[in-house]
Order: C-alpha cells, then structure tokens, then sequence
C-alpha cells in the first residue's frame, strides 16, 4: 500500500469513526481532537482490517503513545513492509 | 426551603454524632480492612486462581459491609434500591455523580464490577497495585498504563459476556449542585467497541449523607438515597448514521430530564 493510500483510509476511519473531519496531519490528536487510547484501540482494529492481519500485542503497544496522523501513518507504513518482507 | 426534619434524639447531639460516626465508618475502612479482609486478600493473591475476579468480589463485600455499617449507624437515612438496579449484568452503566460515595456504593452494588479510575491512583503504593488486581482501567494510558489498558479493554467483551458490570460516571467529576455537567465519550466508546448495550442509571441524595467538601459523614438528617434505572440504551452500532456524540447528547438528556422531575 502506498502511503497515500493508507492516508485515505485512515482519515476515512477517522470522519466515520471518530467523527474528526479533515484532521491536520500534525494535530496533536489528543489535544485537538480528544483522541484517547479508547480511540487508538478501535483504530488498531480498523487497522488490522487494512492489513488483513492481526497486531501482536507489543505492535499495539507501540501504538498507544501515537499522536499525530503522520505519526498513525508511519506506524501503519512500517507494519506494511514488515509483513511485506515477511 | 423547607428545612430537613432532624430526629428527636439526634437535635442536640447531631455534631457528636457526625463525629462519632465518621470515626467509626474510617476505623472500618483502616482497621476493618486489616483485621477482617487483608488476610482474604492475600490469601486471593497468593492462591487464587482467577486474582482478578476474587479481588472484585472481595472489594464487593468489603464495601457491602461498609455501608451495612453505615446504614446502622447513621440515622434518618433511608435507601432505597430498586429490583432492577440489584439484578443488572453483563452491562455497561453510566451514571450521574453526585458524591465520593457513588463509586464504592456501586462495588458495594455489583460483585463482578469493573470501572474507570484516575490514573494517578494506580501510582499510589499498595492500593494502585490493588486497583490493578482488581482489574479496574486506567483513566488516560500513561507511562507504564497503556499495557494495562489495552489488556483490560480487549478483554472487556469476555468480561462483561461472564456477567460482569462495567460501570462509568461519565461527567468524571462530581456534581456540586446535582446538576448534569458535560460527558465524557469514554464509557460510549467501549460500549460501542463491545456492541453493548448502555443502562443509565439516576443515583440521588448520596451527597447529603456525605456533602461535597466535607470531612464528617452527615448524621441525623431526614434522606433517602436512591438508586433507579431510567434508560437501557441499545444503540445499533452498524448503522451509517450511529454517532457517539448523539448518542452522548441523548443520555445527558435523559439524564438532565430525570434531575428536572425531581427538582421541585
């Protein structure tokens, strides 16, 4: 997947989700939009959907300091080739 | 304002009363915990196979035994419970908060129960390593918190399919004058991350038996504290059109509305 391609899924998950609009890629998520770890845990399901694979626990872990959508796509893009290269 | 009838024997010694029952209540609460439950407690430690559930049960008893004592001893108050609150399982429950007592009055309540703790709590020595026993989650993940959370949240549906309540006041701080301050999303969200359904309950006068502010337990007053069920939300979370935030906004109502009703 392309990192464009994870952005629209992604800010998809978010307006339907989480009914955030348009976040700034560099919005503090916590600060601007009230994303908590209740949010970040919902999005890791929805993330393992995108990469039709599951999380391992520490995976997830790594997950829960994320705070910026950059941040959401980088994680997202190195789980990507991690399991690319397999 | 018609002025609370205070009872005969309390008139002229209600501020030894407030005294005399409030030390006792605490002496429960420290003494009573190291005579009559620590010894359960490390026993649930150290042999138990389920920690998590022998901890909740243990938290159950030792406040059902507090307010058993505090119905005793504390005059003029009266509690009324209804069938349908005792009976509540395998339910998310969000409620108004009027006092420091409604939490431990809803352990007291329900024997397998889970909630929402500040997480500076959990830093606190021996009750923080207790909060963790007990399964309780965090309020934000934190240093050292997010592994706690995520365990406890995922494990959530499971709990909750075994019968457990998971109970949330979701405006997160106390209300001083009973009205219903803004709601926090977070109780909604795990409702919606387990597709279950909500019920709203409506707790009353817990803040006249111990006032907001206070240090001493409020004796010999005329009260009746109850607890009702005024809604079972059953939101369809597949749908389109669900929204959090509607969701949100219509349990406040509903939460607002009872207030109304009983605000004379």
């Amino acid at each position: 997947m392309t990192r464009d391609e994870i952005k629209n899924e992604i800010l998809g998950i978010f307006k339907d989700q989480f009914e955030i609009e348009n976040p700034g890629l560099d919005d503090d998520l916590r600060e601007v939009h009230e994303f908590d770890s209740i949010d970040a845990i919902e999005l890791l399901g929805e993330i393992e959907i995108i990469l039709s694979s599951e999380l391992t626990r520490a995976e997830k872990k790594g997950a829960m300091e994320i705070r910026t959508i950059n941040h959401i796509l980088d994680y997202v893009e190195s789980l990507s080739l991690a399991r690319a290269k397999g | 304002m018609k002025k609370p009838e205070t009872h005969l024997l309390c008139r002229y010694f209600k501020p030894v009363s407030d005294v005399i029952v409030t030390l006792l209540l605490w002496s429960y609460f420290t003494v009573g915990f190291v005579i009559l439950f620590s010894p359960s407690y490390l026993a649930a430690y150290l042999f138990s196979e389920n920690r998590e559930i022998s901890f909740q049960r243990l938290n159950h008893k030792f406040y059902k035994g507090f307010f058993y004592l505090a119905r005793l001893l504390v005059f003029g108050h009266k509690w009324i419970i209804s069938d349908d609150v005792r009976s509540i399982r395998s339910s998310i429950i969000v409620c108004n908060h009027i006092s420091y007592l409604d939490p431990i009055f809803f352990v007291a309540l329900f024997e397998k129960q889970k909630t929402i703790v500040k997480s500076t709590f959990f830093r606190v020595p021996i009750f923080g390593r207790m909060l963790k026993l007990s399964g309780y989650i965090p309020s934000t993940s934190g240093t050292n918190l997010s592994d706690l959370m995520l365990r406890h949240i995922e494990a959530m549906d499971d709990y909750l399919a075994s019968g457990g309540n998971f109970f949330v006041f979701p405006e997160g701080t106390r209300s001083r004058d009973g009205t219903i301050g803004l709601i926090n999303k977070g109780a909604f969200k795990i409702a919606r991350l387990c597709k279950a359904s909500i019920k709203v309950l409506f707790i009353r006068n817990t803040n006249k038996l111990f006032k907001p502010g206070k240090l001493l337990f409020n004796t010999c007053v005329s009260n009746t504290i109850t607890v009702e069920l005024i809604a079972i939300m059953e939101p369809d979370y597949q749908k389109s059109t669900f929204s959090i935030s509607e969701l949100m906004s219509e349990v406040r109502s509903i939460l607002e509305a009872q207030r109304s009703n009983l605000v004379p």
